[in-house]
């Protein structure tokens, strides 16, 4: 007898969809988390009168209740859909270059954006016609052959995506377009994938970009957390164990499987089955002695790199959104549209105008997101923690001040307001994402999202006896991606307990 | 996917070779174990091991406990941070929020200062019993009560009261040790002279330094004194500052003084909003706060049932956090004001008292979550920890 079925190893979002997937299978789980909040990178945090969502800009994948999304059906699956509050978003994203001081609002649909460029880009009117097909296309050769697993696949059933789908998206928006500006336009969902388009696989951004437009971009009431508390809510009435303040110090190991976990204060507590939702490296390299490392994982490690982090200002104005500038829930602000200089900038310590940033008004889309007639809002500028890490102890305070200094500096460009309005900040670094997240390079993106360490080249699959690994260190990052994989985790599971 | 159909990709054999190339001279994350741990605990340790060096009779009531690094490194913090204490008192593990006295420029230790309170089982076990050389454990610094230079002006204006004075002090170290080109006009209200901590040294620094401008204001002086007499007032503030603009509010003390100096503050049209206060500690007499039902006294007894298995017994008028550590039940904490969320726990049945105004995340509240260091029973409890 074993004192659980399944422990699960870090209450992030696959963690949870783990957890809450099998309890509902009367299976039983303990859930152990360092922190004293479940959701990982899924949480918010109090500041004066505001509620700060820290890292949600849009959710895809929940769509309507006509056209339901995958993640409906996953929140109807889990037990959560009843607790939720969806707010859907206007618009898939304000483009702002920053050179030209333009500004492009792509809204969320293929047909929408297509009238939209072709009218503002009227020589290349064909080629936009063509490319938005070919995103269709390409995402579609995604759903069907690497998720739905058509039987039938082949290069000749699904052209263009054995041809593009490998490629990176900047070869392929060379392909079609002229102009940078609308190529910048068409791959500026890359900041949420964490590297340029030159480096980014065309398949992971047609999908992310056809998958926006099917389903919306939309946000939760109640922020991110309450994704995180109602599964933790629907863990604990299924009768599931959470441990909050307790991390594991050591998954336990008996003839090359697992037998259960060590606590870090010191608790033996015993299962067949190990989710870790902690990440790949710490998961084999911290929680494991290196003589149970399986040689295929250390090869596989060593082909991969950790992701940025980012620089983020959390922002409470004591004014509406209008006030300060706002009109569009998302805004992508490119300083650059060269891919070298973007990518120097993200292992650049500071900030200047040559940065990508992501800047989200939540009020926007939920007038009572934040309190009566103030507003919130997040900057974030990809960085990876490498500078940060150099930054003496002593210094850190100040150089955060400088950073956070130079990033309103930025935005001042095309928020004018922004530092008249400002009651509340808190400002966060790749330091800060280590400290909560306990990730290398304080990333909460797992590996960098190269088309080689693509789940299509590193299948999830951890070589050892009871443990599987859940997240976005074994599958794409962002928030659809991680719960999805949680729940695929729990029903590899299902079927090995009822084997 | 299989082999197969990857091979069907255009470009597969490029990745293919990346993937070669890049296992090859991939770098081995094994030889970095541990490490994100010690970049954390650079910055953020969630322990530290102190050990008393010194300590210093400030006043007949108050002593500064100085504080070095067991391991010899203390990590740097922002003036006006505290370190939460965590210490074993009459066989009850408990802890408390300490603002930093001394400097940040002084990397040596850390001072506390402590005074003392009417049956302050933490205070008074550190003034009593703590000697030259025990060993204490603590938090990383913490807190937000600090300046920041995007949200505040140069010049400052600081209200404190009794052992407010901490956070101040180690602001106004900073801005003289390392020469800083910040102002700070410090009020510092106290019952008598004689009461009061750091009066020497903020003569002192106020004399040699222009950018400190120390104002104490006694409630009960004797007659020799010739500084402003009675409470920190409107008139007192303004008086002594003349404009109120281009200057940033901090405030810290007793509960008192809140109650006294914010409407004082709001008579000269300061925004409350932009007023920096430190929490010290849960509220007194909790019973008179508004919305506290009359119905209920701070002596009512209730149960509080723990996972569904352990029981005890507790007043009302007493925090649930205190009253955990009191049965032997240990719920991380920091601030125990409300503010941090750490000692967040489920409540599953019945009902408590939170102050309003509570920073309690909306989700939290909805799926009963309390921050347990301000919530009070009401009623017999069943809780999750």
């Amino acid at each position: 007898m074993t004192d659980y079925d399944v422990i699960v190893i870090g209450a992030g979002n696959a963690g949870l969809t783990s957890a809450a997937y099998l309890t509902q299978k009367g299976v039983k789980v303990l859930v152990l988390e360092r922190h004293n909040v479940p959701g990982g990178s899924a949480t918010s945090f109090c500041r004066g009168r505001f509620e700060f969502e820290v890292s949600l800009h849009q959710i895809c994948g929940i769509g309507t209740e006509k056209a339901p999304g995958p993640l409906r059906n996953l929140f109807e699956r889990i037990g959560v859909l009843d607790k939720l509050e969806f707010l859907e978003m206007n618009d898939l994203y304000n483009f702002l270059y920053l050179p030209e001081k333009r500004s492009i609002t792509l809204p969320p649909d293929i047909g929408e954006i297509a009238a939209l460029l072709q009218g503002l880009f009227p020589k290349e009117k064909e080629a936009i016609k063509a490319y938005l097909e070919l995103v269709t296309k390409v995402a579609y050769g995604v759903i069907s052959v690497q998720y739905l697993q058509d039987p039938d696949a082949s290069k000749d059933k699904y052209p263009e995506y054995f041809k593009y789908a490998l490629k990176n998206t900047q070869e392929v928006l060379d392909r079609f377009f002229k102009d940078p500006i609308l190529k910048s336009v068409l791959g500026a969902y890359w900041g949420y994938l964490g590297v340029p388009p030159d480096r980014l696989g065309f398949s992971d951004l047609a999908l992310m970009f056809r998958a926006y437009c099917d389903f919306k971009p939309q946000h939760f009431k109640g922020g991110s957390q309450a994704l995180s508390n109602a599964i933790a809510d629907a863990i604990l009435e299924n009768g599931g164990s959470i441990r909050y303040n307790c991390g594991a110090e050591k998954i336990i190991m008996k003839n090359g499987a697992v037998q259960g976990v060590m606590t870090q204060t010191g608790d033996e507590i015993t299962s067949r089955f190990v989710i870790s939702n902690s990440s790949k490296i710490s998961t084999y390299y911290e929680l494991m002695d290196p003589e149970d490392v399986p040689e295929p994982i250390k090869a596989e490690l060593r082909q991969t790199t950790v992701a940025m982090s980012s620089f983020v200002l959390y922002l409470g104005f004591n004014a509406e959104p209008r006030d300060v500038g706002f009109i569009e829930s998302t805004n992508f602000m490119v300083g650059s549209i060269d891919n070298e200089m973007a990518y120097k900038r993200m292992k650049a310590l500071d900030i200047n105008e040559n940065d990508f940033a992501a800047i989200s008004c939540y009020d926007l889309i939920d007038p009572q997101f934040s309190p009566p007639a103030t507003c919130q809002a997040m900057a974030l500028a990809l960085k990876y923690a490498d500078p940060w890490l150099k930054v003496p102890p002593a210094q850190y305070a100040d150089t955060k001040y400088q950073c956070a200094e130079s990033f309103l500096n930025v935005l001042d460009n095309f928020f004018p307001n922004i530092r008249n309005h400002i009651e509340e900040i808190e400002i966060a670094t790749p330091l800060t994402f280590m400290r909560y997240l306990g990730t290398p390079g304080g990333t909460f993106y797992g590996f960098d999202n190269f088309i080689k360490d693509s789940e299509m080249f590193l299948p999830n699959d951890s070589k050892v006896p009871g443990l599987y690994n859940a997240g976005c260190w074994v599958g794409m990052p962002g928030y659809q991606p991680t719960l999805e994989s949680g729940v695929r985790t729990a029903k590899s599971i299902v079927k090995e307990l009822n084997a | 996917m299989k082999q197969e159909l990857l091979e069907q990709f255009e470009g597969y054999d490029e990745i293919r070779r990346e993937i070669e190339i890049s296992r090859k001279f991939g770098d081995d994350f094994s030889l970095e174990k541990g490490q994100v741990a010690e970049y954390v605990n650079r910055l953020h340790p969630s322990l530290i091991n102190l050990r008393v060096g010194k300590i210093i009779e400030e006043t007949a009531s108050t002593k500064t406990l100085r504080l070095m690094a067991v391991n010899g490194y203390l990590p740097p913090f922002q003036a006006g941070q505290y370190i939460s204490l965590s210490v074993e008192v009459d066989m009850v593990r408990t802890g408390r929020a300490y603002s930093i006295s001394s400097s940040p420029s002084q990397t040596g230790y850390y001072d506390i200062t402590v005074r003392r309170v009417d049956n302050g089982r933490v205070s008074n076990f550190l003034l009593d019993k703590v000697k030259v050389g025990d060993f204490l454990q603590s938090s990383g610094p913490q807190g937000t009560f600090h300046y920041h230079p995007i949200l505040h002006q140069k010049e400052i204006v600081c209200l404190a009261g009794g052992s407010g004075i901490t956070p101040f002090m180690s602001m106004i170290r900073e801005i003289t040790d390392r020469g800083l080109p910040r102002t700070v006009h410090l009020f510092y209200g106290s019952r008598t002279l004689d009461d009061m901590i750091f009066h020497q040294e903020l003569s002192q620094l106020s004399e040699q330094f222009s950018s400190i401008n120390y104002i104490p204001v006694i409630e009960g002086p004797d007659c020799e004194y010739k500084g402003k007499t009675g409470y920190i007032t409107a008139e007192v503030i303004q008086e002594t500052l003349g404009s109120l603009a281009g200057k940033s509010f901090f405030i810290c003390g007793p509960q008192a003084m809140y109650k006294f100096c914010l409407p004082e503050l709001d008579k000269l049209g300061i925004n409350r909003r932009k007023i920096k206060q430190e929490m010290f500690g849960p509220p007194i007499n909790i019973w008179e706060y508004q919305g506290w039902p009359s119905e209920i006294k701070a002596e009512d007894r209730f149960t509080v049932r723990v996972n569904g298995s352990k029981s005890f017994e507790t007043n009302a008028g007493e925090p649930l956090l205190a009253a955990l550590e009191d049965n032997g039940l240990v719920v991380p904490s920091l601030c125990r004001s409300g503010e941090c969320s750490q000692c967040r726990i489920k409540l599953v049945a019945g009902r408590v008292f939170q102050p309003e105004g509570t920073p309690v995340r909306k989700s939290d509240r909805k799926y009963g979550y309390i921050h347990s260091c301000v919530s009070y029973p009401l009623d017999n409890l069943e809780i999750l920890l």
